[in-house]
């Protein structure tokens, strides 16, 4: 049997009274992308300083690569929530010191920094001090600090803060290529529509609890409501088949049908009545809705 | 353990080079060398002269003889002193910027040997230094001519003292004119000074490099690839060697600046213990290594930048106490309380460094000093790295007593 790359037990911390994680349990996979969701304040970057060793928990236990947390640093990138850098410090400097705590060589980690920095188009401000730079920029150098050492794991804090729509798109990149070479990756936001593209599995927190866990396709199936959208949106309210009708903001109408209604019975019936459709398909169900629904205990639908 | 030294190397090479610390280590040698220019210029007859026209007090100090030992005065003393009927006289004169001051020699001087001394307002330098005048004046005038002047010279200069050190087995090791013992003993102080002083920049620097990498975030970064001991002790050593190459350039320039003032105005040699010198240099490192977590895991402790270095600044306090003390306790005078600040570890290194080049110091003081300081250093290094560890995620708060406690207890 694999060993999870992650394997957390029952895990708990409090501060001063105050809990921030509440008996969590999970298990992260080797090589797949794991999303630990949730809004702020829900627990997650208390429990990923635990995973790196910088907290200890109050209860529970976490494995990290198989060893308690700490044992396996070196094999770990982190890009941590609150973000920060040697401000008078060199850019190319910065990385070399950040990747020579990770075990590499003084020499090493200036070749990898230096071809990390041509990939992220940051080769020309190798030599600019941090402080010099944007803080989209810095956020760009903060994660090839992370990945500098080639960590088996990747724990990502917020990865997408921060950062213009551009360089989103280049991290989610790049996320999916270290997924393809067989890194496993964490992925830690509350803007869940950020991660929901990437993620294969998740925990989605709340007050310090992990009110749901699994694959993010059986999350969907579990919470994805029995309706359809169309457009262009057509006069539906009335009719026996149909529950409710709501417009979307991208101008989609949802119909959400009556019970035991099929899509297709629906589709037929349009179709019969002479209404021309453009767009017709299944509604998928956001992350952000599954959230919302798990914590108001709304039924699934 | 290799983190600890690529921590060091960094602290060091980045810390080396901060205008902050060029400008701090070099200033030392350079208001010494500018000392000794002024000492050497002052030192040659031109200097001398200067130096003879710039001290003179062009007016005369008043005298009212009331005893009628001293009337009249003698030739020599005029221009130098005026001699007044009442002291009404002297006043007014005083008051009129005529006489600098003036000495009130009462009837009953020979039995009491009181002398009344008046100046104007603001003028204890006058007061100093008209006094000693109107001292030598009355040694002078009682003896003069009561009897011989060879018995007169000695009675001015009664001993051109000589000192030699000897070994535990008699021999003779250092031998000096005491009228150079003032800059011979003040070298070897100079440097227990420098030493002692050059602890809290050096803990300075580890505080501030704490505390900003606390501010700009960098810290959790750090500990996802080390632990708070290995930050903690890298930066202990880094920022120690900083200290180190500090207080070499001061300590050099000091006994390149002794020598020359030796040279210039005592014709002495430094005096000059390699084993004393050792010593001080081990009670810098201690004191360094003491100071220095105590100073930064607690500083730690504040919110802000501001309440960290009023923190860190309760143990300078502490560990400054020597030099006050030192002032009014000594082996002779005070032995236990002495002994009591140089075992305490708080006070113990600058104490030890004060003591060790002025006094004798016994070998059961510096063992028990060193050993304490040996026993204390670890324990501070222990709770502080969890202190530490526990205060660095702590933004804008500070750990309460029921979070340090806790952070003693973990694992």
């Amino acid at each position: 049997m694999t060993t999870p790359a992650i394997l957390v037990t029952h895990l708990s911390k409090t501060f001063d009274g105050l809990t921030a994680v509440e008996d969590a349990s999970f298990q992260v996979n080797p090589g797949e992308i794991f999303g630990l969701l949730g809004p702020n304040g829900a627990g997650k970057t208390t429990t990923l300083r635990i995973l790196m060793d910088i907290l200890k928990p109050d209860a529970g236990a976490a494995l990290v690569l198989g060893q308690p947390p700490g044992a396996a640093r070196r094999r770990v990138g982190y890009l941590p929530e609150e973000r920060g850098l040697y401000r008078d410090l060199r850019v190319l400097e910065c990385l070399v010191y950040l990747g020579q705590l990770k075990g590499l060589t003084r020499a090493d980690a200036q070749r990898r920094a230096a071809g990390w920095l041509e990939r992220f188009d940051l080769a020309a401000r190798a030599k600019s001090k941090v402080q010099e730079l944007s803080h989209g920029l810095q956020q760009k150098v903060q994660i090839i600090a992370s990945l500098l050492h080639d960590p088996d794991l990747l724990i990502l804090d917020e990865p997408f803060q921060g950062l213009d729509p551009v360089n989103v798109d280049a991290v989610r990149a790049l996320i999916r290529e270290l997924r393809a070479q067989g890194k496993t990756i964490i992925l830690s936001a509350h803007e869940m529509s950020q991660v929901e593209r990437l993620c294969e599995r998740l925990a989605l927190l709340h007050g310090g609890r992990i009110i749901l866990y699994g694959a993010l396709a059986d999350l969907k199936r579990q919470f994805a409501p029995n309706a359809l959208e169309i457009s262009p949106p057509l006069p539906l309210e009335g009719w026996p088949e149909v529950d409710r009708v709501e417009m979307r903001d991208d101008g989609r109408q949802r119909i959400y049908l009556a019970d035991s209604r099929a899509p297709r019975d629906l589709l037929k019936l349009i179709l019969e009545r002479g209404h021309a459709v453009d767009h017709f398909e299944l509604a998928d169900v956001s992350l952000d809705e599954i959230f919302v629904a798990a914590v108001k205990g709304l039924p699934h639908g | 353990m290799v983190n600890v030294w690529t921590i060091a190397a960094h602290e060091y090479r980045v810390n080396v080079r901060r205008l902050g610390f060029v400008f701090s280590t070099l200033l030392y040698p350079a208001l010494g060398t500018v000392s000794l220019a002024l000492i050497a210029f002052f030192a040659s007859p031109a200097g001398r002269s200067v130096e003879a026209q710039l001290a003179s007090e062009a007016r005369p100090l008043g005298v009212v003889d009331q005893s009628g030992l001293f009337a009249p005065l003698p030739a020599g003393a005029a221009g130098e002193f005026a001699a007044f009927e009442a002291e009404a006289a002297a006043r007014a004169a005083l008051l009129a910027d005529e006489i600098a001051a003036y000495a009130v020699i009462p009837h009953d001087y020979l039995e009491t040997g009181a002398v009344a001394f008046y100046v104007k307002e603001n003028s204890i330098n006058a007061s100093a230094r008209n006094s000693a005048k109107v001292r030598s004046f009355l040694q002078r005038q009682l003896l003069e001519g009561k009897v011989d002047p060879a018995t007169l010279k000695r009675f001015y200069e009664p001993a051109q003292l000589s000192v030699t050190t000897l070994d535990a087995g008699g021999k003779p090791q250092t031998a000096f004119d005491a009228s150079a013992v003032s800059i011979g003993l003040f070298t070897p102080y100079l440097v227990a000074f420098l030493l002692s002083t050059s602890i809290f920049p050096a803990a300075g620097y580890l505080l501030n490099s704490l505390s900003e990498e606390k501010e700009t975030r960098v810290v959790e970064m750090l500990l996802s690839s080390v632990t708070a001991a290995e930050l903690l002790a890298g930066k202990v050593i880094g920022l120690g060697l900083l200290g180190l190459t500090q207080m070499s350039v001061w300590i050099v320039s000091s006994l390149l600046f002794s020598v020359g003032v030796g040279a210039l105005i005592a014709d002495s040699d430094v005096l000059f213990n390699p084993w004393i010198f050792g010593l001080e240099v081990v009670y810098f490192l201690f004191g360094y290594l003491l100071y220095g977590i105590l100073i930064a895991v607690t500083g730690m402790l504040g919110a802000d930048p501001r309440e960290r270095l009023q923190i860190a600044g309760v143990f300078s306090l502490i560990a400054s106490t020597p030099y006050i003390l030192f002032l009014f306790i000594s082996d002779a005078t005070h032995p236990i309380l002495t002994r009591v600040v140089s075992y305490f570890p708080l006070t113990a290194p600058v104490m030890m460094m004060l003591r060790l080049p002025l006094t004798n110091v016994p070998a059961l003081d510096v063992g028990v000093s060193l050993g304490v300081l040996a026993a204390s250093i670890p324990l501070a290094f222990w709770a502080g790295a969890r202190l530490f560890r526990a205060s660095l995620l702590m933004y804008g708060k500070r750990l309460s007593l029921r979070q340090m406690w806790r952070a003693l207890r973990e694992a």
